[in-house]
């Protein structure tokens, strides 16, 4: 599972995922930190439409986190004072990018996660549009 | 007049940092953090957008900090900012990628996907809900409840995450000029100073860091009489916008990018028409865009910053709210309240010396009698 998809589900869905999926690894690994999890910023680039130019919109609270597995970086990022979120998904990044064999038999519990994920976004947008407007145009 | 230092304060400076900590806490009432989080909602998202900073739980504890005033609440948070790294430049955000919880257009009824309402005081009546005075913890959760509840199944098929822009729709038919993507990086006005004339990427950036009330003061100034402006808004959207980084150390590949999560933002899309003169002599009506966009659900200065874009876009000698200088110098909140509250620290030194002005005139012109007047002393 590429990177984008992966991080999307790890971080729209339960925190719990990713935190069992990590854990599985401390328990059967060495893993190193390289970076404990800490404070930094990402600044936003915006592509407006009114003239499509490209502006900074403002920076970004995030915590990031770097460790080492079997010779592979992982990264964790996310948005937000989160460590202990961000330790987890560096794990699960450096799973990946040592291409450990768990990693083939976490596609299925994040594709499960993904469904869930769209269901709650069924819900939320069912919810939303009960807002919409039903225009009726009146007679006189 | 040079500076002159001196001291003495220390206690007494130390005694009034204790009092207002004893402001804060006389009524022996701890205000929680998160309470603030989830009941300040506006508020966290004022603070966030002029202070530049998204984090709704840093936003919080700097509003409890600053007793609720958004000016003190804003210096904090961009004080503490300046201590921090800047790791990332997130990718591109394409604002058409917003997952949309309201939307809605003033100059068309009939839009692709529909008017959605979503969370707004618009329809409210603007009276004080006593019965708030005695709000319970029960009463909410019933509440949430009930309301999670009669979701009920809505068969509608509009996809919230992938609504059509009206400016799209507009340039299909021809009715707006288009244009190419300008892909020139930005300015950071945070690491070069402004210099005019500005670009425009430094003008969008320092609007939407404005303060809330200056920005919607010169955007009403701008309407009301100082460019006989009457926008519309096109379209305004509230919601959330996914942020991804690049792996920072393989290239640019979309799907090897991290997800790190989603800020919600209001967008606006003003229209002006204004007459043209074509080649044929016959006047025709063209339309004008002006773009706003700030942190969180914020849609006077959205809309107002967008009126601004406009302005500074168009310029005009006549006006001072088309002329950069004038709009982009004045809107910070950090700089306009720094400035005007430095009045208040002590000016003993350059205030003295213009009473001695004073005292000499008088003295040269009434004579010797104003000697014995007593003198304040510095």
């Amino acid at each position: 599972m590429v990177r984008r998809k992966r991080t999307e589900i790890l971080l729209k869905g339960s925190r719990e995922i990713a935190k069992k999926l990590a854990e599985g690894i401390i328990n059967n690994y060495n893993v190193k930190t390289i970076e404990e999890p800490d404070n930094g910023l990402v600044m936003v680039k915006v592509r407006e439409t009114a003239r499509k130019s490209l502006f900074y919109l403002g920076e970004v609270l995030i915590t990031e986190c770097k460790v080492m597995l079997n010779g592979h970086l992982g990264i964790g990022i996310v948005k937000g004072q989160e460590p202990e979120h961000a330790y987890y998904l560096a794990i699960i990044d450096a799973a990946y990018n040592a291409a450990l064999p768990e990693t083939e038999d976490w596609t299925r519990t994040l594709l499960l996660e993904e469904e869930k994920i769209k269901q709650n976004y069924e819900t939320f947008k069912n919810n939303v549009l009960k807002t919409k407007v039903s225009f009726q145009t009146m007679d006189n | 007049m040079g500076y002159v230092a001196v001291k003495g304060g220390t206690l007494a400076i130390e005694e009034s940092i204790k009092r207002l900590k004893y402001e804060r806490l006389k009524k022996g009432d701890v205000l929680d953090v998160h309470g603030i989080e989830c009941g300040m909602r506006c508020l966290i998202d004022q603070v966030m957008s002029e202070s530049s900073l998204y984090s709704e739980t840093l936003a919080a504890i700097s509003i409890k900090q600053a007793e609720g005033s958004p000016e003190e609440a804003v210096f904090l948070m961009r004080a503490y900012r300046s201590t921090l790294p800047r790791k990332h430049y997130s990718r591109t955000v394409h604002p058409d990628d917003m997952l949309a919880e309201r939307r809605i257009s003033a100059s068309f009824k009939d839009i692709p996907g529909g008017q959605i309402l979503g969370a707004t005081c618009d329809y409210t009546h603007r009276l004080i809900d006593f019965e708030l005075n005695n709000e319970t913890e029960g009463d909410i959760s019933n509440w949430l409840h009930n309301f999670a509840r009669d979701n009920g199944i809505n068969s509608c098929a509009t996809d919230l995450a992938n609504l059509p822009k009206i400016l799209d729709y507009l340039r299909r038919e021809g009715l707006l000029q288009d244009c190419e993507n300008n892909d020139r990086e930005p300015d950071d006005i945070t690491r070069e100073s402004v210099k005019f004339p500005t670009s425009r990427s430094e003008r969008l950036q320092i609007l939407t860091r404005g303060q809330t009330g200056a920005v919607t003061s010169l955007g009403y100034a701008a309407l009301r009489g100082y460019g006989a402006l009457h926008p519309t808004v096109g379209e305004l959207r509230v919601g959330h916008l996914p942020l991804y980084v690049d792996n920072p150390f393989d290239g640019e590949d979309e799907d090897d990018a991290y997800y790190i999560g989603g800020i919600k933002v209001t967008e606006v899309e003003t229209l002006f028409p204004a007459p043209v003169q074509k080649e044929n002599g016959v006047k025709e009506i063209e339309f004008g865009i002006g773009y706003g966009i700030c942190y969180g659900q914020n849609e006077t200065k959205a809309i107002a910053m967008s009126i601004l874009d406009h302005c500074l876009e168009t310029g005009s000698p006549e006006y001072p709210t088309h002329n950069e200088e004038f709009v982009l110098l004045h809107i910070d909140s950090v700089e306009a309240t720094g400035f005007i509250s430095h009045l208040k620290l002590p000016h003993y030194v350059t205030f003295q010396s213009k009473l001695d002005s004073v005292r000499k005139s008088k003295k040269s012109g009434r004579g010797k009698d104003m000697e014995s007047d007593g003198e304040l002393n510095p």
